[in-house]
């Protein structure tokens, strides 16, 4: 049963917008996310393979911890960082992986900066940005991740949604999903619903129980699917109704919307050429970007010379 | 969690504080020792990006003494396993950690620090 995306109009202030229509969300329904068992998509798990012995680095939005523990090949060999804006999240983060590794989560926001600035190594943002409700904020976001690592040699990959979306997915997008400013594709906003049935009195099997959506490319989005409550989820009453939660997402309209808010060198950076040489440049490049699994994705490495 | 790891990281962000911001100052803390898988190829990696006077005064407040106010040139593995110890096995669960510059307070709890800002202290 394909699951309607709905469009809609980002009203009032963002920062309240975002709390009732994604933060509140994620809170509720935390306990549903499964951490233990997941397969990376593979230009996320290529890139932290990628990553040198001894690196540090940052997940901005981490929900439930799915890539704390990569690479699988190398464990332990870097540390990445989870940072998110919901609690109950990283209480299940903390644990990512199972076994008796524990890891280092922090509660904070993608648009704040807790930092030493340029104090990571490397950074991932995987499916966060787009709950960002406007294009201002996505951007403040992106260079809060740009800010966080090492001007010298700092490598980030962020992935966001896309309006082109997996033939496999069972989420079925509004048709009018194109619009066109001065011939740039803007993206479109959505409510995208998770659905959580609810406890009856009785409860039944949980046929539906966490499964991952059919397209095998990992856990991450599990909307589509009814999800089974925990017991101690049971919160609501015995409605049989199954409660619905409509997340906010910015679609991407391509992967260079994605790099619009990757801004230009200039933006991001202060060149600081000293006076006799041309030296101590500093920049960013782009080392890759396309789209996966429904997403779109830039790598970014940063450079001085 | 916060372990040390983290805190040689974590700076206040408060609105206009962005000078002698780090590193944070435990306050009321209470941890526990947990051991954790000892890698030595990811210490000698990690020492580099360290900023070591914040790492050893933050053991010292926890009460571990064992690391060397510069880190050694030789790196064997009786210094490794000392560092490997107050980085990873040291957790902070409860407590607070205070901005040394704006007294600003981030508490902790259940061993996850509370880094969110109210909207009036968003820089
Ligand atoms: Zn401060």
């Amino acid at each position: 049963m394909p699951t309607a995306v709905t469009p809609v109009i980002v009203s009032d202030n963002p920062q309240i917008y975002e709390d009732a229509h994604v933060h509140a969300i994620y809170e509720e329904i935390a306990p549903h996310f499964s951490s233990t068992r997941y397969k990376p998509w593979p230009v996320i798990a290529q890139f932290l393979s990628s990553l040198p012995t001894g690196w540090i680095g940052l997940d901005s939005g981490t929900g439930n911890g799915k890539y704390l523990p990569l690479p699988l090949e190398r464990p332990g060999s870097v540390w990445t960082i989870g940072l998110d804006r919901s609690r109950n999240l990283l209480g299940i983060a903390r644990n990512a992986g199972g076994g008796e590794a524990s890891r280092e989560v922090v509660w904070g926001d993608v648009l704040g900066l807790p930092w030493r600035r340029g104090a990571f190594d490397y950074a991932i943002s995987i499916a966060t940005i787009h709950h960002l409700s406007t294009h201002a904020r996505r951007k403040v976001a992106v260079q809060r991740i740009i800010e966080s690592i090492s001007p010298v040699h700092g490598r980030a990959l962020i992935y966001v949604w896309a309006i082109e979306q997996d033939e496999l997915s069972k989420r079925s997008i509004p048709s009018e999903q194109s619009d066109e400013l001065n011939g740039q594709s803007k993206g479109q906003d959505v409510f995208v619903p998770w659905v959580l049935s609810q406890m009856s009195s009785k409860p039944k099997p949980s046929a539906k129980s966490s499964r991952t959506r059919s397209n095998g490319s990992g856990s991450t989005y599990q909307e589509e699917e009814a999800v089974s409550p925990s017991p101690e989820d049971n919160t609501t009453g015995t409605s049989e109704k199954p409660a619905v939660f409509n997340r906010y997402y910015h679609m991407f309209a391509q992967a260079n919307e994605l790099g619009l808010v990757i801004g230009s060198p200039h933006e991001l950076r202060v060149e600081s050429p000293d006076s006799k040489h041309i030296r101590n440049m500093t920049g960013i490049d782009i080392v890759q970007d396309g789209w996966e699994r429904s997403n779109y994705y830039v790598e970014i490495r940063c450079w001085r010379k | 969690m916060v372990r040390l790891i983290t805190h040689n990281l974590l700076a206040c962000h408060a609105k206009g504080c962005t000078s002698n911001n780090f590193p944070l100052q435990f306050k009321d803390i209470q941890i526990e020792l947990r051991e954790a898988e000892f890698n030595p190829d990811f210490l000698r990696g990690f020492i580099p990006r360290i900023e070591w006077g914040a790492l050893t005064d933050a053991a010292r407040q926890l009460g571990d003494t064992s690391l060397p106010s510069e880190p050694p040139d030789m790196l064997d593995d009786d210094f490794l396993q000392k560092l490997h110890h107050v980085l990873l096995e040291i957790h902070v669960e409860e407590g607070a950690m205070v901005c040394p510059n704006c007294g600003h307070v981030y508490p902790i709890s259940n061993g996850i620090p509370n880094m969110l800002l109210a909207e009036h202290e968003i820089g």
